[in-house]
């Protein structure tokens, strides 16, 4: 036997062993979860029943996540500023040129939607898809918390908790009439309160896509059959796909509604010349 | 609230987002802004002055071509002036060595009518001696014929010494 063939082997083995294990502990009903399913995902939306304390309050475990995400940022952009930026070259590295993509998609994105107003948009973008990719990331980190039932809770993503998608999404339409007000005044007013639906479809599109994400993987994780493997592709689509689509879905229509609502107005001409109306007259022959 | 909304969630979630944006603003996005800004202006810079160089690369190229057509010209006037100087400087040659030839013909001359006017002069004295030694020998001699032979035998003797003396 040579030395592939016995590698082989060993590898056929193992697995075989491995399989057999895995349906064992499958076959076995010790492992099943005895929490009902209609609960579980009752609490992945609303939160009632794992409410953690914040200084006091009782607050739902996303407004946790949400701190922590801006805390992981901040720290890594803190480290960032003082030991990567004061080095950059001129020719750009791996890790500046990442740095410097980002930033200048978000600040291409605010100057191509907003020619007219786009310092603060471009800031604002940049830091609302940073905000959204992180914390839709940090769903995958599982980070353990105290309830106040003194229960342990995953931290979930800080936008598939209502608040934090409505403050968002209220927050981007603040901006949005803010532009519009400064740049346009009343007519910025008027433009961005004929959109009055934005801030609800704003907030519902974030919290929709990042709750089913989490009901979906919730529904997994609650049966044992499905918890191996599976929950990485399932991860992979509805976390990642999501941290990145919903980052770039709420950049963009922020800085498209800033955009129109900040253009400066151009007044249309009414009266067209009577020589322009002669020649378009076409001519009848009686 | 349906839906477990909270409004001061929703504004500790407000708080949160603020201080995020803030921090994220003045540690990352505007120093990296500011780098990318000043590169940009860099190139943009050095564009320019590529550019200004350029032009004035081919703004002192035309200068340079127009230079090169009027040295042509300038050349060719030149040329034109110093043939012209040659010219008169020969026709001043020539004129020089014409008066002076002038001159050294009227020298010679006036030399060859002074050489004249004395040869003539000695010949008339001279003759005027063979005349006077002649009639002095004729008064003296007897005979008339050898008197006579014998002033033509000095006279013959003088005009030869005369002749080979020229000759």
């Amino acid at each position: 036997m040579t030395k592939k063939q016995l590698g082989i082997f060993l590898t056929v083995v193992v697995l075989l062993l491995a399989a057999l294990i895995v349906g064992i502990v499958l076959t076995d009903g010790l492992y099943e979860k005895n929490v009902n399913i209609q609960e579980s995902m009752q609490d992945a939306v609303l939160h009632e029943g794992d409410k953690v304390w914040f200084f006091g309050m009782q607050v739902n475990p996303g407004l946790i996540s949400a701190y922590l995400v801006t805390a992981v940022i901040l720290i890594f952009a803190a480290i960032v500023r003082i030991a990567v930026i004061p080095r950059f070259k001129i020719i750009p590295g791996k890790f500046q040129l990442v740095l410097e993509e980002a930033v200048g998609m978000f600040d291409g994105m605010a100057k191509n939607n907003s020619p007219h107003r786009n310092k603060f948009l471009g800031a604002y973008i940049f830091a609302a898809a940073a905000y959204i990719f992180v914390g839709t990331l940090f769903e995958l980190v599982g980070f353990p918390w105290q309830s106040v039932a003194e229960k342990s809770v995953t931290l979930p993503a800080p936008l598939s908790d209502i608040n934090g998608a409505i403050s968002l999404g209220c927050l981007s339409y603040l901006v949005i009439l803010a532009g519009g007000i400064l740049s346009t005044h009343v007519r910025g007013l008027g433009r961005t309160l004929k959109e009055f639906s934005l801030p609800i479809s704003m907030s519902f599109r974030l919290f929709g896509a990042l709750l089913s994400g989490l009901l979906v993987s919730e529904l997994v994780y609650s049966y044992m059959t499905l918890s191996f493997v599976l929950p990485v592709l399932v991860g992979v689509l509805f976390t990642v796909m999501h941290a990145l689509v919903q980052a770039y879905v709420l950049a963009t229509l922020t800085a498209l509604i800033y955009g129109e609502v900040t253009e400066p107005y151009v007044k249309k001409s009414k009266v067209r010349s009577k020589e322009n109306n002669k020649q378009t007259k076409p001519e009848v022959n009686v | 609230m349906p839906l477990n909304i909270d409004w001061q969630q929703i504004l500790l979630h407000l708080l949160n987002f603020v201080i995020l944006f803030a921090g994220l603003w003045l540690l990352l996005y505007k120093p990296v802004k500011k780098f990318m800004n000043g590169r940009r202006e860099k190139y943009e810079k050095m564009d320019a002055d590529a550019q200004q160089k350029s032009a004035e690369a081919e703004e002192k190229r035309a200068e340079y071509e127009q230079k090169l057509a009027s040295a042509d010209a300038e050349i060719e006037e030149k040329r034109a002036a110093a043939r012209k100087e040659l010219d008169n400087y020969e026709n001043m040659r020539k004129s020089a060595a014409e008066e002076e030839a002038s001159a050294i013909v009227s020298t010679a001359r006036e030399n060859a009518a002074r050489e004249k006017e004395r040869a003539v002069s000695d010949a008339r004295s001279e003759i005027a001696g063979l005349v006077t030694e002649a009639t002095e020998k004729l008064v003296l001699k007897e005979s008339t014929s050898e008197a006579y032979d014998e002033f033509l035998d000095a006279a013959e003797k003088s005009a030869s010494e005369k002749n080979g003396g020229k000759a």
